[in-house]
């Protein structure tokens, strides 16, 4: 399994991933908070871009409406660490849960109809926005008004209820981002890898090799979905605070795949790159234009614009695969 | 009857009132080579469709190795035991050559190793294994009908559809395509099924013809008896008469 999952990656490119690895390890003892508070942000883009690459990258089904998974997981371990003092280790799973069941039921309606493409990414959106407005009206979480989490001084850091410094959650995030490329990695080079990127390629192909076209996308959205809702519950705890508008908002699922688009579909470092290229360009930029005296709102979101155009027109894969060739990292078959 | 591997009785297809096919029958022997021919719009694909899974029949029953399997869905009529490939190819494009193939041969194997192994096997049963790691993007059209039949045969299908394979081939190459399925179907005991323009490639491997015309089956036979058919001289041969 393990052998299989290095097969054809060059041992340079490993060099490089561990090298990486240790930057990141040790990062949090060297920099100031505020670049901590860029990692941080950073991480959690690359985890869900990588979450939200398993369906559009691997399965090939456009998701516009991740914000649903990432504020339902936030959401529930939330919930039921103010309402019951549970926490969220336990909590998560409530969350995955939940969330997995959501993705299955939009995708229970788009793929047993028939509905692809265009109309899927519209259903999506639509399920995130009606839930939102649902949340609004939710008293159990306090509807419009948000909720949250009980914030102290806190003596030291307390891993079991994820309360404490930012530097506790840098290295959960790292770690499940970590542990998310490892499990796409294994996905991709095994049986359902394959499979997804049939049905990505030629769906029709696909279901003629033998292979359950509907099953398999099924799955795509559970794991996807599952591995998001996680993300949101590491958001929750981090922010303490959580808004129907804001975490269930068109602009979150944008803003969620802006990562992987940039960096790279398909491919699996490309969701990591994207997110680093994109957080530290626009948190870099809108700093030094503060700096200049200029402090204009929305700046950020015409640099993800103007990002996204010079993407799309000169590297219509991403960033990654032209910059694996440059440095010599392509998988030798 | 009872040693044909695919029986077709009676099966009829319409689109909003276009009969595409009626009442078509044919039986395909165990072993045997069977060509559908016909003019085109005659309905050919759209009963390769219907034994494929792709479409249900309007009416009759397709019965694959004593079992029904009309209104069977493509995935699980594959895991019956039917292989086909599409006259407009349709390559997994950002693959390559071999992935391609592995997609097919994980339908019969239990672990992507096993899978790899079998698909280059393939590959080269069909010459195409130097050319394994290039991306179907990459592949000619030639290629490209061969990686459709490599694909299906990955899956290891008792019976074999080929949807017009032959087409755009030069001579030789329809040479080398009619030895690679004469081989499959003596060795390994592979039926095929096949539709077909090429009558070079009819003719050399066809051990029965079935004429389709208009979605009716007009004539049927061995292939020197059909070609010879008045009433398929007249529909079909007789506009490009160039045996």
């Amino acid at each position: 399994m393990i052998s299989r999952m290095l097969d054809g990656v060059p041992r340079r490119a490993r060099a490089l991933l561990g090298l990486l690895l240790a930057v990141l390890l040790i990062a949090p003892l060297v920099v100031n908070p505020y670049i901590l508070s860029i990692l941080i942000l950073v991480l959690y883009f690359a985890y869900t871009g990588q979450a939200w690459n398993v369906m559009m990258g691997f399965a090939g089904q456009l998701s516009l409406g991740h914000s649903l998974y990432v504020g339902v997981g936030a959401y529930a371990a939330a919930a039921i660490y103010t309402h019951y003092g549970i926490g969220p280790w336990a909590g998560i799973w409530a969350s995955i849960a939940i969330s997995v069941l959501c993705g299955l039921f939009i995708g229970f309606l788009a793929f047993r109809f028939g509905i692809s493409g265009v109309y899927f990414a519209l259903l999506t959106i639509a399920f995130a926005e009606f839930t939102r407005v649902g949340f609004d009206h939710f008293p159990w979480v306090n509807g419009s008004g948000g909720l949250f989490l009980p914030v102290e001084e806190y003596a030291s850091n307390d891993p079991l209820n994820l309360r404490g410094a930012p530097v506790m959650f840098y290295y959960f995030l790292l770690a499940i981002t970590v542990l998310a490329f490892l499990f796409c990695r294994w996905l991709l080079t095994g049986r359902i890898g394959y499979y997804w990127l049939a049905i990505r390629e030629e769906p029709e192909a696909a279901q003629t090799l033998g292979i359950n076209v509907f099953r398999y996308k099924m799955l795509a959205v559970a794991i996807s979905a599952g591995m998001t809702a996680l993300g949101g519950v590491f958001y929750a705890f981090y922010y303490n605070n959580l808004f129907p508008e804001q975490i269930f908002s068109m602009s979150r699922s944008i803003e969620l795949i802006l990562g992987p688009i940039i960096g790279g579909i398909g491919s699996l470092f490309g969701p990591i790159l994207g997110a680093f290229v994109l957080t530290v360009l626009a948190e870099g930029l809108s700093e030094i234009m503060v700096t200049l005296g200029y402090d204009i709102p929305g700046f950020k979101q015409v640099f993800y614009g103007i990002c996204l155009l010079l993407v799309i027109v000169y590297l219509p894969h991403g960033i990654w695969p032209p910059l694996r060739k440059r440095l010599g990292l392509e998988s030798k078959p | 009857m009872s040693d044909a591997l695919l029986a077709v009785d009676g099966i009829s297809k319409s689109f909003r009132g276009l009969r595409a096919v009626a009442r078509a029958s044919l039986d395909v022997p165990r072993g045997g080579i069977v060509s559908l021919i016909g003019p085109n719009g005659a309905g050919k694909t759209t009963c390769f469709n219907m034994v494929a899974g792709v479409f249900r029949p309007d009416e009759g029953s397709i019965t694959f190795d004593g079992r029904r399997i009309d209104g069977m869905r493509p995935d699980q009529i594959c895991h019956a035991g039917i292989g086909r490939t599409f006259q407009i190819v349709k390559p997994f494009r950002e693959l390559t050559a071999l992935e391609n193939v592995v997609v097919g041969a994980l339908r019969a194997e239990p672990s992507v190793r096993a899978a790899q192994r079998k698909a280059e096997a393939v590959l080269d049963q069909l010459g195409m294994l130097e050319r394994r790691h290039h991306p179907a993007t990459q592949l000619t059209l030639p290629e490209r009908k061969r990686l459709e039949v490599a694909r299906a045969l990955a899956t290891e299908p008792k019976l074999l559809l080929l949807d017009e394979v032959m087409a755009g081939l030069r001579p030789t190459e329809t040479d080398q395509m009619v030895a690679v399925f004469r081989e499959l179907n003596q060795r390994r005991g592979i039926t095929i099924l096949l539709i077909e323009h090429v009558m070079r490639a009819v003719m050399a491997l066809s051990q029965q013809v079935v004429v389709l015309h208009y979605g009716q089956v007009i004539a049927s036979g061995a292939p020197e008896q059909v070609v010879r058919d008045p009433a398929v001289l007249e529909c079909y041969l007789g506009e490009e008469a160039d045996l």
